[in-house]
């Protein structure tokens, strides 16, 4: 039983490779059903707030990207501009760069934003997506003030040749192709992904930010109305390619190899307050990015190492181009181009003395260059771009150590300890500690607690941009705790999760961009807030199965967010003080719900946001706020499974109603729209 | 929910008062219009969303009037509005300009707009409201304020430029510039004929000045530097134009017959952001922008010539604009 319970917690302490160790070694798969039991309550999850994106809310369609995967399967708060445009995830009323990201261990937060667009993360590229809220983040990686997002690749489960095909066809001239060719041997397993999404994203909207005119000879206005107008400049084409290769050495250890290339070329849509034709202005954004990682990872006895290293390449170019004649004969007055490198390096150990102990380790370094610059501005001197350029290099470590106990079978202890250096700062040591006890055997309820202080150092652009960048910056410190109660039950044919988790959390000397006090349009971050957030997430699962051909489930969130500022005035006429954060919605509740009839499957999405101010001084007219609003989708799907293929047919509405609404000010967002898409599923033998 | 058409009002201010547009954040939609009436002390925020039931748009640069029109530049949405000066409604508009950013007028008829993505400047029939011509700016990027001394018509190049530009306004042609130190951000001409540009030291290695500039002769007759690390802006003059403003943290003012800097500010900045100063040509009264943190309602300070506080008024999110209603217009 011991090396079993070693084993659980192993395998749970490294989620990135646990899927594998489960679906491939037969060594590992032995007892999994007693693997399943031990990993109840892990001595690696003690008092960890984690939520698990359910992989139907993953793979609900092939354009699905994972921003909108997060909306509808956690409580993070989802920024977005609009499909394939930016879109930020936040915890807890913080900002997006205190969400930190990590792909195969690999942190992929901008180290020039510090923060990542999930708008580029296809769901369909994701095996596990795991959420690490508040205090459960420093067991990830530091930084995280909000919280963490742990993603990952898993090889695939089966043997042999595995191939699937996926075309979606919507709305708005939208075609989205996918392509998985899988293989699985007794040592090696191979997957390779290919996504390609396109879409003149024209949608049809009624305008009510500003009206067209009815004009008469000398020009003086006759009539107004609100025109019904298509989104412009906003077509996209985006390309991913993930190459995934797996290879058990037995005694050797695992290997794991896993590269990812993006493609984008995105248009960024005039606002609903433009009055320039299509052909007079454009704003477009460019991105290639190569993300790679190559993992080892050994299990002897109760210790188990692992090593990994990665690198991540970036360009992106954004460009603002103008034509004041309207005939598309653009000039650039803004070509914004950054390159970025990243080398990474990481070596993890977990060490299983008894039932009761854990230890575990890990080092992560990291090796930025950036350059980044308006590529508009030529010196006369020199003929070079020099005006608003930068180039720096930083070096970063993230060491980490973490003791677990488990003094008796009801009670957990776990204390984590993370320390970070950038460049030739070094953070003050972030402690974390937790704890569970399990107020109810049978009943399965259990309650969690965690604290933790934590850190995040400024990003490149926040020290070195130009013009604004601010070397004298600070770190934001952070503080946080939390408490929930957890309730679950698994039968046969049913099973039901509950959870209520209270909050709190403060961070001094938060970042803030703010205007450098001309009309230059500079803007310079400084350590000007103080932020208290507190408030109560509740998430509810169901998996109910009254009948051999019925079955349903739901999932649903709910967050009730205060995030205040509780800084200094800027002046004796700042409002802001005590009042919420800008974008941050009080409410927010959003559920998934499927029902499942044979081969037939209907799906509601429905999420709900609340008012979000966006002025500091919470106004709440039509400049200083977002309107509510609610949205419904839904989709219906049917399967032919025949005897050398897998057919699925799968027809989505989305925005049901017809609802009229922005998510961010003066950006329109689609109306009812409709998308079918078609999966086919060789069986290569296999039936 | 409650996003659809804004309410809309019958609005009728037909005293005199003061305009302050709101540049609101750039990219979010978020301009607005206030009216000042100085007489009753009382302002009416929104007046353009209220009196025309839609949002004026993305960052209002400036506003001029002229023969009871207001000409609202909005730069990010590419228009200039015509207003009613009294019922704030739209009666016309110009478009076909990518950026702009002021607007001034040569005559009865003719109104000029420069532009921050177009090199050259519109030249615009004020009464059907369409683009006459256009002025090439011999290779310049782009066009920021106008100030005219009898038939020329003086602009400053303020992005990555270095000149003021000299235009010939009875045949709407090009006709000289004056070189400067790099990005001349304001301009103004006092009573003597006399330009007056402020570069905004953002150069490396270079410290801002302001530059005083005969008219007539178009010859750089003295320039005051400013310290390394001052970024002064929003040069204006005030009523009978024999004195300048700035703002260079704090509010400045000086005699145009001064021979060097001030010393001691109009108005010492204390955790306030001023953004902007306007000087009441009909009575001298100064009022100043603060733009508290820019994503919150600002705030102007109203003054009296000699400095003495008199009204502090709520507008929208960054003030940064004043144009100032004449009584019979």
């Amino acid at each position: 039983m011991r090396r079993f319970l070693c084993i659980a917690l192993l395998l749970t302490a490294f989620p990135a490779v646990r899927a594998a160790a489960q679906r491939d070694s037969a060594a590992y798969a032995l007892d999994i059903e007693r693997v399943e039991i031990a990993a109840r309550r892990p001595l690696a999850r003690i008092g960890v707030q984690r939520s698990v994106v359910d992989s139907a809310v993953l793979y609900e369609t092939v354009s699905t990207s994972l921003a909108e995967a997060l909306a509808s399967g956690t409580t993070l708060f989802i920024k977005s501009y609009g499909r394939a445009t930016m879109a930020t995830a936040s915890f807890r009323g913080t900002a997006p760069s205190h969400t930190q990201v990590t792909w195969n261990g690999m942190r992929v937060n901008s180290p020039m934003l510090g923060q990542v667009d999930f708008s580029l993360i296809p769901s369909y590229f994701v095996d596990d997506a795991e959420v690490f809220h508040g205090a459960s983040s420093v067991g990830i990686t530091g930084g995280g003030l909000g919280g963490a997002v742990a993603l990952a690749t898993a090889p695939v489960d089966e043997r042999g040749w595995g191939v699937r095909y996926v075309q979606g066809i919507g709305s708005f001239s939208t075609f989205d192709e996918f392509l998985r060719v899988t293989y699985g041997g007794r040592r090696w397993s191979s997957s390779t992904r290919v996504l390609y999404g396109s879409s003149e994203n024209d949608f049809e909207y009624r305008n009510y930010a500003r009206k067209d005119f009815r004009l008469d000879a000398d020009g003086n206005v006759i009539g107004s109305y609100y025109p019904l107008e298509r989104n412009r400049n906003g077509a996209f084409d985006d390309l991913h390619l993930m190459q995934e290769l797996y290879f058990d050495g037995g005694s050797a250890g695992r290997f794991s190899l896993a590269a990812w290339y993006t493609d984008s070329h995105r248009g960024l849509a005039m606002l609903d307050t433009d009055r320039n034709r299509e052909r007079s202005k454009k704003n477009t954004q460019d991105e290639r990015t190569l993300r790679a990682t190559a993992g080892w990872e050994r299990l002897r006895g109760a210790l188990r190492l692992a090593a990994r290293a990665g690198y991540t390449y970036t360009d992106m170019r954004y460009l603002q181009l103008a034509d004041a004649e309207g005939l598309g004969n653009y000039f650039a007055h803004i070509d914004s181009r950054s390159y970025v490198h990243t080398l990474f390096g990481r070596a993890e150990a977990a060490w299983c003395p008894g039932e009761r102990w854990s230890l575990t380790a890990d080092l992560a370094v990291y090796q930025h260059d950036v350059a980044s610059g308006d590529h508009t501005v030529v010196s006369e001197q020199t003929g070079e771009y020099t005006v608003r350029s930068y180039h720096e290099a930083r070096f970063e470590m993230s060491g980490f150590a973490a003791v677990k106990w488990r003094p008796v079978p009801r009670l957990g202890l776990a204390l984590n300890l993370r320390g970070e250096l950038y460049g030739r700062e070094l953070s003050p040591v972030m402690p974390a500690l937790f704890v569970d006890w399990q107020l109810s055997r049978r009943g399965g309820v259990v309650w969690k607690a965690s604290a933790a202080r934590n850190f995040r150092y400024p990003t490149l652009n926040d020290l070195y941009f130009q013009p604004g960048g601010n070397p004298d910056l600070r770190p934001e410190k952070g503080w946080t705790w939390d408490t929930g109660i957890e309730w679950s039950v698994r039968r046969a044919k049913t099973s039901y999760e509950l959870s209520a988790t209270f909050f709190e959390s403060r961070i001094d000397d938060w970042i803030l961009w703010v205007n450098s006090g001309t009309k230059l349009g500079i803007f310079t971050p400084m350590n000007v807030r103080r932020v208290r957030s507190c408030g109560a997430e509740a998430n509810a699962r169901a998996d109910v199965r009254p009948h051999a051909d019925w079955r349903l489930l739901f999932d649903g969130h709910f967050a009730w967010t205060r995030s205040v500022n509780r800084g200094d005035p800027f002046g004796p006429n700042d409002r802001s003080v005590g009042r919420q954060l800008v974008y941050i919605p009080e409410f927010s509740g959003a559920f998934t719900a499927r029902l499942s009839w044979r081969s037939w499957t209907a799906s509601w999405k429905w999420c709900w946001y609340s008012r979000r101010f966006t002025m500091s001084s919470n106004d709440p007219g039509v400049l200083g706020s977002v309107a509510p609003y609610l949205m419904n989708d839904v989709s219906l799907e049917k399967v032919f499974d025949r005897r050398r293929v897998r057919i699925s047919l799968k027809g989505c509405v989305n925005n049901l109603f017809n609802e009229d609404y922005v998510s961010v000010q003066s950006r329109p967002m689609a109306r009812r729209n409709y998308a079918v898409y078609v999966g086919i599923t060789p069986k290569f033998g296999r039936r | 929910m409650d996003y659809g058409p804004a309410d809309q009002e019958l609005l009728d201010c037909s005293q005199r008062g003061v305009f302050i547009t709101c540049e609101g954040n750039f990219v979010s939609g978020n301009a607005s219009l206030s009216f000042y009436d100085p007489a009753r002390r009382q302002v009416e925020n929104e007046v353009f969303l209220r009196a025309n039931g839609m949002k004026l748009g993305d960052v209002a640069q400036s506003m001029a009037v002229r023969g009871g029109r207001g000409y609202v530049v909005v730069n990010n949405s590419g228009v200039v509005y015509v207003i009613d000066t009294d019922t704030f409604e739209v009666t016309g508009l110009i478009e076909g300009v990518v950026s702009p950013r002021f607007v001034h007028f040569t005559n009865d008829t003719t109104a000029y707009v420069t532009d921050l993505y177009d090199p050259r400047i519109t030249v615009v029939d004020t009464r059907t409201n369409r683009i006459r011509d256009r002025i090439g700016t011999n290779g310049h990027k782009s066009t920021e304020q106008m100030v005219q001394w009898g038939d020329e018509v003086f602009v400053n190049c303020w992005s990555y430029d270095d000149t003021i530009l000299v235009v010939d306004a009875a045949n709407d042609r090009l006709a000289d510039s004056i070189r400067v130190g790099p990005q001349p951000s304001s301009l103004t001409v006092d009573r003597y004929g006399k330009l007056w540009t402020v570069t905004d030291g953002r150069t490396e290695g270079i410290q801002a000045a302001l530059y005083r500039i005969d008219a007539a002769t178009r010859r750089i007759e003295r320039v005051f530097s400013f310290e390394p690390g001052d970024h002064p802006s929003g040069l204006t003059a005030n009523g009978a134009r024999d004195t300048i403003y700035f703002i260079n943290r704090s509010v400045w003012r000086m005699p145009v017959t001064a021979e060097s800097l001030p010393e001691e500010p109009f108005l010492r900045h204390t955790n306030t952001i001023f953004y902007e100063v306007g000087v009441d040509p009909a009575t001298s009264e100064v009022y100043v922008a603060d733009a508290v943190d820019y994503v919150q309602h600002g705030t102007v300070y109203r003054f009296t010539p000699r400095g003495a506080p008199v009204d502090t008024i709520r507008v929208g999110i960054t003030p940064g604009g004043f144009c100032f209603k004449p009584k019979n217009h």
